[in-house]
């Protein structure tokens, strides 16, 4: 049943990247969830769906569970490995490091090391002493 | 190359590199202002407005130097080639002119390239870097929890944002993100909306929602495009690292401020600092901890201000201020408009030395030059100069001289124009443009390639239709042999009053010396000709070089029984004027094609010795550009190449000549044997 696992996923295209972020946010699922999840966003068509998620389970990209009536779908790969793999894309390697200057947000592009992160939880928890 | 050495000597690269040199100083007060400003207040909002405020000050600084800086438009002398310098370097008086000013204004211009390179650089990393941004919001997304969205929309009512606000997850965002500006959305990483209390959640999103209200992802430009065409500049980095500090710091105050608890919300950010995925790429050195001191800040609002900005503003003060220092002293200060111009130099000096013996000594006589050095006091110079003027004024009496006003005009013009290693006004050029005007008409011919050593690069002729108590139909050349623009007399006029030879009748070689009684004082540019003149005459040199192929015997026997340089001159305008193709005008296209053909052969056939030396060079200048050239590179049996004339002078017609370099060197020799005749040519 898991023979096609032998090989690597190949990168998914947009449109199947748009059903693996929706099977990552809500977990496994049916056809039908997913498409009610897609649908809301832009329109589509359960058939259209069902075809890519046939696709993405023949090319490697979900696991299929045929145990019950509905199948239920799953993403092969978990998102931080296919993230890591369409980083390889060209333009994310030529331009994501100035794009992180154009990003506007709550957090920097740049990640607080574990040093900062310790500096953080000690300067919260003196704050909270200084409360009570 | 040669287009970027030409380009240098423009107006717009002078002033690009002189307006990148000020902008260093410029950024260093603005910088220093700001770090005062940000020393002196506490509130975001005010700092982030006055960073903003620096930047474009900055900006518009650099473009208010740069339109200061451009000379203005060039008006009747459009064939002018125009090297001005920045007009300090171009007063009349050229006491101050050190060797170190020239040699800076050489180099500043080269700035101008680098500049539009590294600004090419950065502007396509910011264009990427946009494209890779937008495609975050088409790319791996899908809409958020039902819940969520309604939750947005309560939240901009709260916060009275005008636009529609859409939230998705994003499986390539690692932070949560604005993304867009007339449509904005906010992206956020898949499963930090079910990984968080909902609490967290609403502070971050209140933070996003701030930046939208704000304008934030539109404003971003500002700073971006400053990092693009400041790249150089540490005061522009600076100042846009404030701005984006400070504008988190303005979100922050905005979401603290509708959740309630500062507390609340710096535990919030620091839950979603720690969600973050663990970096697949190497840790990037820490630089201070941006979110500590954010977080620092909301808890401890009346926190002491941080040391390192005004400390930082500083350091760029005193570099920035040693660089510019420098650079500065290689500059006076801007001098007044030549007609003021007088009265400087004589406090300067104390002395009417400068004015009898520079400013006016082209116009001035001899037995007014004797009269005025026996004037002992500064009293009686100045009345003699008063009278100077009043016996030159066109119209007696009257208080605005328009010959002197005319007379400095020129003496500015030619400063502006004709400067090179000479100011303006002591050039050729300026010399006649100063006595005689502007011209009526200048045809210029520019070789432009690296010519022999007595090849001009370019040749000028200036006419004048009419010029008083000289002539009519007059015109005078001036030859680029340097190839920087310093165009001179032609070789053998040392000293020499500019011949303004009448276009009517040049072929009896009769040439005028327009107002012989002119003195001429400043004659240091005798000296370097005259020592060229020791070593090999120019006038052997025309003989035996430039003209070597075409002069004939009878020429060569006539020229060289000449004794004066005066009848050399006569001699070899009458062996142009004999091969003028329209004689009587003052254009000859015989000899612009035969210096041309000779700036070319140096140009693609010199090996190690001129390419005229050649024998594809001497060709050449005797039968031009052949119809068809067969070039053989690897032969057999070694390179050769042919060259097809339909008609080749004396050779006759149909004519091939034939060329071999069995050495393989480039050194192409003409084969042995008489050229081929070839009876048909394919027409």
């Amino acid at each position: 049943m898991f023979s096609y696992m032998r090989t690597e996923p190949p990168r998914p295209t947009n449109a199947e990247l748009e059903i693996l972020t929706v099977l990552w946010s809500i977990g496994p699922a049916t056809v039908r969830e997913v498409y009610n999840v897609v649908s809301r966003r832009r329109p589509a068509q359960y058939s259209t769906t069902l075809k890519f998620m046939q696709i993405m389970a023949e090319k490697g990209l979900v696991l299929r569970n045929e145990k019950q009536r509905a199948h239920v779908y799953e993403a092969a790969r978990p998102r931080e490995w296919t993230q890591r793999q369409l980083a390889g894309d060209l333009l994310e390697r030529a331009f994501s490091g100035s794009a992180k200057a154009l990003l506007v947000g709550a957090l920097s592009a740049r990640k607080a090391t574990k040093a900062e992160l310790a500096e953080l939880r000690k300067l919260l928890d003196e704050y909270g002493k200084g409360e009570k | 190359m040669r287009f970027l050495q030409s380009w240098i000597a423009t107006p717009l690269a002078q002033a690009l590199g002189w307006t990148l040199l000020h902008s260093l100083w410029e950024g260093a007060i603005i910088s220093a202002l700001l770090g005062m400003a940000l020393w002196a207040t506490r509130s975001a909002r005010a700092r982030y407005a006055s960073a903003c405020v620096a930047m474009l000050v900055m900006l518009g600084g650099i473009g208010f130097t740069f339109v200061r800086l451009m000379p203005e438009r060039v008006h009747g002398l459009s064939g002018v080639r125009v090297t001005a310098p920045p007009p300090w370097t171009t007063a009349l008086d050229i006491g101050a002119d050190g060797p170190s000013g020239s040699h800076l204004a050489l180099l500043v211009p080269w700035l101008a390239p680098f500049w539009i390179a590294g600004v090419w650089i950065f502007a396509l990393g910011q264009v990427g870097g946009w494209i890779w941004v937008s495609r975050l919001r088409w790319r791996g997304v899908c809409c958020a929890p039902e819940h969520w969205q309604k939750e947005i929309e309560r939240l901009s009512a709260w916060l009275r944002v005008s636009r529609p606000v859409e939230i998705l997850e994003s499986c390539l965002a690692e932070v949560p993100l604005v993304v867009g500006h007339i449509r904005p959305v906010i992206l956020m990483p898949i499963g930090l909306l079910a990984g968080l209390p909902p609490g967290q959640i609403e502070a971050i999103l209140l933070h996003e929602l701030a930046h939208i209200r704000r304008h934030d992802y539109l404003v971003n430009v500002l700073p971006r495009a400053a990092e693009c065409l400041l790249f150089y500049h540490p005061a522009a980095w600076w100042i846009s690292r404030v701005i984006r500090a400070e504008r988190e710091n303005c979100c922050d105050d905005v979401a603290v401020a509708a959740s309630g608890s500062a507390r609340e919300y710096a535990v919030a950010l620091a839950a979603l600092e720690q969600s973050r995925r663990p970096d697949w790429q190497a840790a990037v050195a820490s630089t201070g901890g941006s979110l500590v001191k954010r977080i620092r800040r909301l808890l401890y609002p009346k926190g002491t201000n941080g040391v390192w900005t005004p400390l930082f503003a500083a350091l760029i003060v005193i570099t920035t201020a040693v660089v510019t220092f420098a650079a500065w002293p290689a500059k006076p200060p801007q001098q007044p408009p030549a007609a003021t111009q007088r009265q400087k130099s004589r406090v300067e000096t104390s002395s009417y030395d400068n004015w009898a013996n520079q400013e006016v000594t082209y116009i001035i006589t001899d037995q007014e030059r004797a009269a005025f050095k026996k004037l002992t006091t500064d009293k009686e110079r100045e009345k003699f100069i008063e009278q100077f003027w009043g016996r030159r004024n066109p119209k007696p009496g009257e208080l605005v001289n328009v010959f002197k006003n005319e007379y400095y005009r020129r003496i500015a013009y030619a400063n502006q124009h004709f400067a090179g290693n000479r100011p303006g006004w002591r050039t050729d050029r300026g010399y006649v443009y100063i006595v005689y005007g502007p011209p009526d008409q200048i045809s210029e011919t520019q070789y432009g390639v690296a010519p022999g050593p007595h090849v001009p690069y370019g040749i000028q002729v200036w006419s004048y239709r009419h010029v008083d108590g000289v002539g009519d139909n007059l015109s005078v050349q001036f030859m680029d042999t340097t190839g920087k623009g310093d165009y001179e007399f032609p070789l053998g006029k040392p000293g020499l009053k500019p011949v303004l030879k009448q276009t009517g009748d040049v072929g009896d070689g009769v040439s005028q010396a327009p107002d012989a009684s002119r003195p001429r004082k400043d004659d240091e540019r005798l000296t370097p000709r005259a020592k060229n003149r020791a070593e090999t005459s120019p006038y052997e040199k025309w003989l035996d070089e430039e003209v070597v192929y075409i002069v004939n015997a009878s020429e060569r026997e006539a020229y060289q029984k000449l004794a004066t340089d005066e009848e050399r001159e006569m001699f070899i305008e009458q062996f142009w004027e004999r091969r003028n193709p329209n004689p009587g005008s003052a254009e000859n296209e015989f000899k612009e094609e035969f210096y041309r053909r000779i700036a070319y052969a140096n140009e693609h056939w010199a090996t190690g010795r001129p390419g005229w030396k050649s024998d594809r060079g001497h060709m050449y200048i005797l039968f031009g550009p052949p119809d068809e050239i067969d070039a053989h590179l690897y032969g057999p049996p070694y390179p050769y190449e042919e060259w097809r004339y339909k008609h080749a002078g004396e050779l006759g017609d149909n004519v091939i000549l034939t060329f071999i370099d069995p050495d393989r060197d480039g050194t192409f020799r003409i084969a042995p044997g008489p050229p081929v005749l070839k009876n048909s040519m394919a027409p």
